[in-house]
């Protein structure tokens, strides 16, 4: 076997090994880069939108509407939160039971509420559980996260009925 | 028992959320395909590994070697197509790049054999071979046996007792074996020796998980601030003051300097990470200097390592019986493989003593160059990035930090091999993870692999509500 032939050989492995890296690398763009936002989408969305999307406009009138369903606005729990109501947005009027489970908000597909609109990072925000109290917690978004209309900096208890509004969709804690 | 709670953390949740206004995602094995073809390619890059060393060492193909290599290769897709079944949304890239890292390791270590004439049974690469078909085995019964990784939450003081019993194990009289001056082999007659602690830290990841998820209310809450960090209260240091004299402990009794580094770390990283806290982790690493500064001064083990650490090139200490020869000559291993390496087969790795297991590094750095060194380095950075993502998309916090622990725990080997090789820290007796020859590493990293995937497949969630904005 020549010398030549030979280093052929090992550059192509390592070539060989660098195209293996680099695939894994592609593979997993998504994760590095973040979800592509899907404008095309977005558009039919809104051509054939019977359900409520305006972002803005709906908002106003909500937040007195949801603070008469609550309870007099007292920190949500485990024992008396049993389910998250999206308010406004796309889908708006949609709710699930809440678990004990942490829930996650963002664009990515690991997120429990995946919100894929131009305003929502990543990964945005999350409900957590701190000593059986529902907490929001701001993942260092671009947008922000707001309750009642604040912008949340660190993890704060949510309140029954309150507001939080992550990008253009708003979403509260029920009974 | 964990079958029931299995079937339902592996087929997507049936019950639960309303269907209105909800969809979703469900991608039927497009992961596994993505692994499957990762797959194909690692095992193509084994298999040419293999044959390269063959025709740089020996100038001819030699098909006895490469059927084993097969041999292996279909263990790993029997994992693979055992992942089909019941953890369906695995991670598709821990595995390949598992397969990839130990053929590699088991390619290096063939071609050392040849250098020193070994074959048969008293060949290391055989030997490899072998442990690598058994670690692989018990990480599909891994992946078929514990369906929920939450019912490790459940034997969290079980593992920890399991752990401290492991560590032990070694100093029992009769059963425990002293190799290289380090008490930390068990073995049965002559025939398999074992290394206990290296399923331990397995063990203790599990251990500290669970315990740091009951108790760190009481570690992250309290304390007194000063220095504009939040200190933890006097009666708050026990368990790290235990883990600290564990380490130590191992430091002094089984002579191993690695190991309480890796117990220690992990521990420190797992407690940062659960209550945030800076100040942990500045207290921990004060504790572990000053029980270092106190070793290398009382212990004659310690203080050897640190003087060929620093004086490596000193002509003395380059001759001194256990001084720096070993270490230099890695060195000059990575020098004359420079940016392309001599060519797998065509190097001299055999002239540094242990090329096969604690300096494989050295051997593969001479062989294949800074550039194979670097896409080797890739793979562990891959492997241990989504490990991290695993521990950070996880649901619940004993899974998160049980991801992040696992993860941590082959980062921070990696480091303390590839830093003691390279003389960035002093030179202690680790296994490189997949590489090295050596049975119990191999059967650890790939039960880590398998707990890692079986975390990404709970975790690889599903989600609630998708909002298409």
């Amino acid at each position: 076997m020549s010398e030549l032939t030979l280093l052929v050989l090992q550059l192509s492995f390592l070539a060989l090994m660098w195209i293996f890296v680099f695939s894994i690398v592609w593979a997993l763009r998504s994760d590095l880069f973040g979800q592509r936002v899907r404008k095309m989408q977005t558009a039919d969305a809104s051509g054939q939108s019977t359900p409520p999307t305006p972002p803005r406009g709906t908002e106003a009138p909500r937040p007195p509407a949801a603070a008469a369903a609550a309870g007099a606005g007292d920190i949500a729990t485990t024992d008396n939160a049993g389910r998250l109501v999206i308010t406004s947005g796309a889908k708006a009027g949609s709710e699930f039971p809440l678990g004990r489970d942490e829930i996650t908000i963002g664009r990515s597909s690991d997120s429990s509420i995946i919100i894929r609109d131009d305003y929502t990072s990543n990964h945005h925000a999350r409900l957590m559980l701190w000593s059986n109290q529902w907490m929001i917690q701001d993942l260092d978004s671009t947008n922000g996260t707001f309750l009642n209309g604040s912008r949340v900096t660190v993890p704060a208890a949510v309140p029954l009925g309150a507001t939080v509004k992550v990008g253009a969709t708003t979403f509260e804690l029920r009974r | 028992m964990s079958n029931r709670a299995g079937t339902t953390a592996a087929v997507p949740p049936t019950g639960g959320p309303p269907t209105s206004g909800v969809r979703r995602i469900h991608l039927p094995q497009k992961l596994r395909n993505i692994e499957l073809a990762l797959l194909l390619v690692a095992c193509g890059i084994n298999a040419g590994a293999i044959v390269l060393v063959q025709l740089g060492a020996l100038g001819a193909v030699d098909t006895q070697l490469i059927l084993l290599g097969v041999g292996l290769s279909v263990l790993v897709i029997g994992l693979h197509v055992a992942m089909r079944f019941v953890a369906r949304d695995a991670d598709p890239f821990l595995l390949p790049i598992a397969t990839v890292l130990n053929g590699i390791g088991i390619a290096e270590i063939y071609r050392i054999d040849i250098a020193f004439g070994d074959a048969g049974w008293d060949s290391a690469a055989v030997r490899q071979i072998a442990w690598s078909a058994i670690a692989i085995v018990a990480a599909i019964a891994v992946i078929l046996i514990v369906r929920n990784h939450r019912v490790l939450f459940k034997y969290t003081y079980l593992s920890g007792l399991v752990a401290v019993l492991l560590l032990l194990l070694p100093l029992v009289p009769g059963l425990g074996r002293e190799i290289n001056g380090a008490r930390v082999w068990i073995g049965i007659g002559d025939i398999a020796t074992f290394q206990p602690g290296e399923i331990a830290k397995i063990a203790l990841a599990v251990f500290f998980a669970g315990y740091l998820v009951r108790n760190r209310d009481s570690l992250s809450m309290v304390g007194t601030k000063f220095l504009g960090m939040r200190f933890p209260r006097a009666r708050d240091l026990g368990p790290l003051l235990v883990v600290w004299a564990l380490s130590m402990s191992v430091i002094v009794f089984q002579r191993d300097l690695g190991t309480a580094l890796l117990y220690f770390g992990l521990f420190l990283v797992m407690l940062y990470v659960a209550t945030s806290r800076l100040s942990w982790v500045l207290l921990g690493l004060g504790l572990f200097f000053a029980g270092a500064i106190v070793a290398s001064q009382t212990l004659g083990y310690v203080n050897a390592r640190f003087d060929n650490w620093l004086n490596a090139f000193d002509q003395d200490i380059y001759d001194a019986v256990g001084g720096s020869f070993q270490l230099v000559q890695g060195l000059f291993g990575l020098a004359n493989g420079g940016l392309i390496g001599t060519g797998l087969g065509q190097g001299r790795p055999d002239i540094t003593p242990v090329p096969q297991s604690d300096y494989i590094i050295a051997s593969l750095g001479e062989e294949l160059g800074l550039a194979g060194l670097f896409a080797i380095f890739m793979l562990y950075a891959l492997l241990v990035a989504r490990g991290f993502r695993i521990g950070f998309a996880g649901q619940d916090d004993f899974g998160k930090l049980l991801g992040v622990g696992l993860a941590f725990v082959v980062a921070l080997q990696v480091f303390i091999v590839v830093g003691g090789v390279t003389r960035v820290i002093p030179l202690t007796g680790l296994t490189t993870p997949f590489l090295a020859a050596g049975g119990s590493s191999l059967v650890a990293n790939w039960i880590i692999v398998a707990l890692l995937l079986r975390l990404s497949d709970t975790v690889r969630n599903h989600p609630r509500l998708v909002i298409d904005g």
